[in-house]
């Protein structure tokens, strides 16, 4: 048999003596992670069952009953497109649990990143509640494959009796066309394509108004007099983008809503302390990932900002434009969300912020990449940098003490700064 | 500036020996030669390389980051430009992990300082062939060659890479036959593996000769689940899953059912923390059926004697198993 190469050919080599590499200290903790898998009963194929044509036309049936998973305060725009594009029940869900946490780690591989467990606990919360029609995202990174290893563990977990509206599926032509398509296999075959179409555009005006409203929340409830206004007046605008309808009521309830908050009366210092939060898409984000970080660094009286929303991703998202702005640092995209990462932190520490929280999911290779970059950031603008990464397991205590730490080095820092 | 632009001055090229090395060696050496460039490949994946990219890694990076960051310092001084290509992920069943994409990038701003220059080039469609010959060509002309010259180097890569895959391709099916025919003539083989792992796991002799050498010693012949026709194999997981995004874990995957009733065992190898076989691992535990499975998981600080504990014992299953022990149809 032939050779090429340094690869053993197959077969022919003895078994070698290793010299180098088992030197190492005897010490070592073993670590090795192992499992042997036997099984004979036959299985469900692992090609998911997947609804081929699209249904006959029938107006009796009842409405599927949708639910998300939870997502920071994006359930007015996830109760819209349920109810305004596709034509369905919205299943609000209520907070998570202990036991959603727990279902969603025991069910998950030990090393998948931190979102995959809470989205799987989320999902048997919401079958549990009745819905019929879950929905995944797709992206760039292991959240391509979520959809449909969740779904197989789901009916694994003996959850049959529901369908997955997984945005990883219809890609594979035009995903304007393959989304649609799996809109009308999986949720509503009666959906108005047309009609239905043209109800997105309030959604992505509703997705923006929410993130500026909270842009400004964050720059601004670390300030406030009375205690708990801005929740108040927060939770106050989020019902009222719930209750929007069309364009007209989600315009109304953003200029009611920012009129609230706008009247809130501030102390807000001269040179307040500026964080810049950095990172992914979910623990960046999300309050039941990121255990609160906003509402903690705006306990403590920052001027909190992060540029990482669904507008700035989706709605307004031009990588290669984005990514000139950091054209020293970076030559390609580098992950799904690491021009923003990398961008907002250049821009934050150009326009001269006392630090930046860099927050991710345990194993998120995409912003792990984007360490090496951040750290010549923090070199080259000496900001300070704190990196946060969460697992099932983070503790709200150690959270604690370390963003307390950060926050009394910014603040000492900026003491000096100030004498100087 | 992060990655080289200007790149005429550039006389000889390092490549590390890691991740994408190990799918398109042939593919690269052959590429720089063609254009009469001088190739320096870093050494051997050894503990001290290990080390030595440890201490520029995050300690959350896979084994494989860690040793492809060693092969970079490895490199210093040694070259006047390392290469390392972009290979995203915009076709959405042909993609690779974000590591790959983010390789260049990451290695300029780790190595900053080192006067380390990096060259590279990107793909964002593998399965567009035509990209792909554009991206190399492209960096051919960077480094101060005409259009013709990029593209005859290429094309003569391209060939070679090619060759290299149909030889690991035939051997494989040859050894099949072999086995086959032994089993016909004797009414009994050597137990076989195949072995499922990303490519710079299998072939790093530092991380996978652990658990070859104990496979080979308790008797096993090894198959690489990586060196079945790729083609074939990414167009047969599609049988296993609709929307998986990674080729490599595809091709892997349709390694696995082409082989399937022809080998005894499979032993899934992942270095941790891996992101692709995190997902991708679960779900061949869960969906493969008849077929033992031997999933480890290995990382630096490995003893040696674990492994060799864990691929004595899955030997005996197989042992017992192939008499009919646990499975009966």
């Amino acid at each position: 048999m032939s050779n090429d190469g340094d690869r053993k050919p197959f077969l022919s080599s003895p078994p070698r003596k290793r010299e180098n590499f088992e030197a190492g200290d005897a010490k070592a903790p073993e670590s090795l992670q192992w499992r042997i898998a036997v099984s004979s009963e036959k299985r469900r194929s692992p090609l998911l069952p997947r609804k081929k044509d699209k249904p006959k036309k029938d107006k009796r049936h009842s409405p599927n009953r949708v639910a998300f998973f939870r997502y920071a305060y994006y359930d007015p725009c996830f109760k819209y497109f349920t109810e305004q594009v596709l034509n369905a029940e919205y299943l609000p869900l209520p907070p998570p649990t202990r036991r959603t946490e727990e279902v969603g780690t025991q069910n998950s591989t030990d090393y998948v990143c931190t979102p995959f467990k809470h989205i799987l606990g989320d999902f048997v919360d919401a079958l549990e509640l009745g819905a019929n029609v879950v929905v995944q995202f797709c992206g760039p990174c292991r959240l391509g494959y979520y959809g449909e290893l969740q779904e197989s563990i789901l009916r694994e977990m003996g959850y049959d009796n529901f369908s997955m509206l997984n945005f990883s599926n219809g890609l594979d032509v035009n995903s304007a066309v393959g989304w649609t398509r799996e809109c009308l296999r999986q949720v509503n075959p009666d959906i108005n394509v047309p009609k239905a179409a043209l109800k997105l555009i309030p959604l992505t005006h509703m997705v923006a108004h929410v993130d500026s409203a909270y842009d400004f929340y964050l720059a601004n409830a670390g300030f406030e007099r009375e205690p708990g206004a801005f929740d108040q007046a927060w939770a106050a605008y989020l019902d009222a983008m719930s209750a929007a309808t069309d364009e007209k009521s989600i315009q109304e309830a953003h200029a009611r809503g920012m009129e609230r908050m706008r009247a809130i009366p501030l102390d807000k210092p001269e040179n307040p302390i500026r964080i810049g939060i950095v990172g992914e898409m979910f623990t960046a984000i999300d309050p039941r990932s990121n255990l609160n970080l906003d509402k903690k660094l705006l306990a403590m009286g920052v001027e909190v900002h992060r540029m990482m929303n669904l507008t700035n991703r989706f709605v307004r998202y031009n990588e290669p434009n984005l990514r000139q702005s950091a054209r020293d640092y970076i030559s390609y995209d580098m992950g799904p969300t690491s021009t923003i990462t990398i961008v907002a932190a250049k821009k934050y520490a150009a326009d001269g912020f006392d630090g930046l929280v860099h927050a991710k999911s345990a194993g998120c290779t995409p912003e792990i990449d984007c360490e090496p970059v951040l750290m010549r950031i923090a070199e080259d603008y000496s900001i300070p940098i704190l990196y946060l990464t969460y697992d099932a397991q983070t503790s709200d205590t150690g959270l604690d003490t370390r963003l307390e730490a950060f926050y009394d080095m910014l603040a000492m820092k900026k003491q000096k700064g100030t004498l100087r | 500036m992060a990655v080289l632009n200007d790149a005429a001055h550039v006389k000889v090229v390092g490549l590390p020996r890691a991740l994408l090395y190990y799918r398109y060696s042939t593919l690269w050496e052959t590429f720089f030669r063609s254009l009469g460039l001088q190739v320096v490949v870093s050494d051997p994946t050894d503990r001290a390389i290990l080390q030595a990219g440890e201490e520029v890694s995050s300690d959350e990076s896979c084994l494989a980051s860690k040793v492809f960051m060693g092969a970079v310092a490895n490199l210093i001084g040694r070259c006047d430009a390392v290469f390392i290509p972009s290979y995203a992920s915009a076709s959405p069943r042909v993609g690779f992990c974000t590591k790959y994409q983010s390789a260049p990038d990451m290695a300029a701003n780790t190595f900053r300082d080192k006067n380390l220059p990096v060259i590279s080039l990107l793909v964002e469609h593998l399965d567009n062939e035509r990209e792909v010959e554009d991206a190399y060509v492209d960096l051919g002309k960077r480094l101060g060659f005409s259009t013709k010259e990029a593209k005859r180097a290429y094309k003569a890569a391209r060939k070679a890479q090619k060759a290299t895959d149909e030889l690991w391709a035939k051997n494989q099916e040859t050894a099949l036959k072999d086995i086959k025919r032994l089993r016909h003539n004797t009414g009994d083989a050597p137990i076989t593996i195949l072995v499922v792992a990303h490519p710079y796991i299998g072939h790093d002799p530092f991380m996978a000769d652990p658990v070859l050498d104990a496979l080979k010693e308790a008797g096993a012949i090894v198959l690489f689940a990586d060196e079945t026709d790729k083609a074939r194999a990414f167009k047969k997981s599609f049988e296993f899953t609709t929307t998986m995004p990674w080729v490599i874990n595809r091709e892997l995957i349709g390694s696995i059912l082409s082989l399937q009733d022809k080998i005894d065992g499979i032993v899934l190898i992942s270095a941790f923390p891996c992101g692709p076989d995190s997902m991708t691992d679960d779900a061949i535990m869960r969906c493969i059926e008849g077929t033992p499975i031997l999933n480890l998981l290995i990382d630096a600080q490995n003893g040696t004697a674990g492994i060799q504990t864990r691929v004595e014992s899955f030997m005996d299953i197989l042992q017992f198993h192939k008499k009919g022990g646990y499975l009966h149809e």
